[in-house]
């Protein structure tokens, strides 16, 4: 079976810019490769700084790479075509809070990229906008919300609402945790890992936690300084991991989770 | 003797609804180089006593508790000026969200030399004062893990990483040499290397410096391995509290068991992908709380009782708050 997406000598170059603790060097991101099946989670860790951004942001098309190809399907991303990988991949922000516009209503905010990309007419959208609110845990009458009236929680699930609604192989996600409580944690957890059960979407994540990249991932990329230093299972990884820095992350990782 | 004892202190705020019980009949309290933690999530209220303590409320709140002292000093009944110097002397604080805390118009050496106190200056020409306050500030910079002083010195605070400016909060901190650090959230969104190293710091000076710490944060995975004592709070009420490990092994609130088991990591058994158990719903906001037990409306366990605020029971050294608590065997 060949694989959902594959990323072959992806690179990056930052144009150099004058800030503070990076004035002599630009950032540069060494050619990475890996493959991801469907329905298979990918989690991103590292330091930061380590590139784990510029990769989410090279798969969605927020940023143009180098060198390299990324292959969905057998078909070829073309870097400027933002159409075509819009549809396929789609990305959810580490702070749902500004990444949803307050000046509309959720319905209308998960109507723009049906408009934009699919000919469906306005009673086919408004379907599908309630379809995918209750897919989410919310309900349909939420689409006449504005974001500001929504819980932190909600706010996440209208973010993944507004990623699944082009029914994408692949979402991006750049550290959907971070932001959240605990006990709304779980919830989002619970969530992603439902729809992905239930819709086989491949999910590449980037996360600080260990222990939700333990729970929920079956592969492991580990970035330091813009290369890919180790990759892997994630039983392998938690359990064998080779690399120095791998071994320390996790090292500190089990002298936390252990007593 | 205590060294900071808080009993049943309650805020009220000023709402468009009237005034709201922020916090709720909490109890703090924290023995001399002991590590507390205070543990919930955004909205219960960790913040605000963080203010009250130090005594940066808005005066139109209105305080009131049964206890409120600090080594046997009330706190709420003293003048403004003995408080201020009082806090000043002998209390930190690390914010939360460095970044924000930082005043954005002035350079992290700027602020960092206004942390230094007067008297741990030795007695030399004022000229010589800048010089030793700078060799104070570095050691310190040096101790937290920024090994590039100089530069940070020289930085805005929106200039440098996250991390590196919730270091260099910590080392403003720490530079006074308090007795107690009330650290809110000092650990929030770093990447593990650099969480473990400031945990071992602080666990460091606990024990090299007896110094005492307020630790407050919903990362349980942070706290579990320094602090001894640990509070939980609910929406400004305290559903639990007591010895850490008895809290981790046999939790009596049910909410205490949610947050427990929101953290994966403490499940060896958990098989991948397993859905986690969680509460339903989500944290109410002031406008809209419950009455009688706020955790009410999202717990598994409420019944009819609920709607009565339970009073705290005690049970052993620790006490809970709740009409049907879990894991009773243990009595």
């Amino acid at each position: 079976m060949s694989s959902l997406l594959e990323v072959k000598d992806l690179s990056y170059c930052a144009k150099s810019r004058g800030t503070l603790f990076k004035r002599e060097q630009s950032f540069k991101l060494e050619p990475i490769n890996f493959e991801l099946q469907s329905g298979e989670t990918m989690a991103i860790i590292g330091d930061n700084g380590s590139g784990k951004s510029t990769v989410a942001k090279l798969l969605v098309g927020a940023a143009m790479p180098d060198s390299g190809s990324i292959i969905l399907n057998g078909e070829t991303m073309q870097p400027g075509n933002i159409k075509q990988r819009c549809l396929k991949i789609r990305m959810v922000f580490q702070h749902s809070q500004s990444s949803l516009n307050p000046g509309l209503t959720l319905g209308a905010l998960l109507d723009e990229p049906l408009k934009l990309n699919t000919e469906y007419d306005g009673y086919e959208r408004r379907r599908i906008i309630e379809e995918t609110l209750v897919k989410v845990g919310l309900m349909a009458e939420h689409a006449h919300f504005y974001a500001h009236m929504l819980s932190e929680g909600q706010k996440q699930r209208v973010a993944v609402a507004r990623a699944l609604i082009l029914n994408p192989e692949v979402i991006v996600a750049d550290e959907p945790f971070a932001a959240l409580d605990p006990s709304v944690r779980s919830q989002t957890v619970n969530l992603l890992v439902k729809l992905q059960q239930d819709l086989g979407v491949g999910f590449i994540f980037i996360s600080h936690n260990l222990g939700i990249v333990r729970h929920i991932s079956d592969r492991i990329l580990v970035m330091r300084h813009g290369k890919v230093i180790e990759a892997g299972k994630t039983d392998v990884i938690f359990n064998w991991p080779k690399h120095d820095y791998t071994k320390k992350l996790i090292y500190a990782y089990q002298s936390l989770s252990k007593r | 003797m205590f060294l900071l004892d808080v009993k049943n202190l309650t805020l009220e705020i000023e709402t468009t609804n009237g005034w709201v019980k922020a916090l709720d009949k909490v109890n703090i309290s924290l023995k001399r180089g002991e590590i507390s933690a205070l543990v919930g999530e955004s909205g219960s209220g960790k913040s605000l006593i963080v203010r009250t303590i130090v005594g940066a409320l808005p005066e139109r709140w209105k305080i009131t508790a049964d206890r409120m002292t600090w080594k046997g000093q009330d706190l709420l009944s003293m003048s403004e000026k003995a408080r201020r110097k009082l806090t000043r002397d002998e209390m930190s604080v690390f914010f939360q969200n460095a970044p924000d805390a930082f005043d954005p118009t002035a350079t992290l050496g700027e602020q960092l030399r206004e942390s230094v106190p007067d008297k741990m200056l030795d007695k030399g020409f004022f000229w010589q004062r800048k010089q030793q306050r700078d060799a104070l500030i570095i050691k310190y910079l040096h101790k937290v893990g920024i090994k590039n002083h100089r530069q940070c010195m020289q930085a805005y605070p929106h200039q440098v990483a996250d991390d590196v400016c919730q270091k260099v909060m910590l080392a403003s901190a720490l530079v006074s040499k308090p007795e107690l650090l009330i650290a809110d959230d000092p650990t929030m969104g770093m990447e593990i290397t650099n969480k473990v190293q400031i945990l071992r710091l602080l666990t460091r000076l606990n024990q090299t410096q007896n110094l005492s710490i307020l630790f407050i944060s919903h990362d349980l995975l942070a706290i579990g391995n320094m602090a001894t004592d640990m509070t939980v709070l609910y929406c400004g009420q305290t559903v639990e509290s007591g010895k850490m490990a008895q809290l981790r092994n046999k939790p009596l609130h049910p909410y205490t068991q949610a947050l427990l088991n929101s953290a994966p990591s403490f499940r060896k058994d958990l098989p991948p992908k397993a859905p986690l158990s969680s509460l339903s719903g989500t944290i109410p906001t002031l406008q809209h709380l419950p009455i009688g037990c706020r955790l009410g409306p999202r717990c598994p366990r409420a019944q009819k009782e609920c709607v009565k605020t339970p009073s705290p029971k005690k049970l052993q050294n620790r006490s809970y708050s709740c009409h049907f608590p879990l894991n009773r065997s243990i009595e």
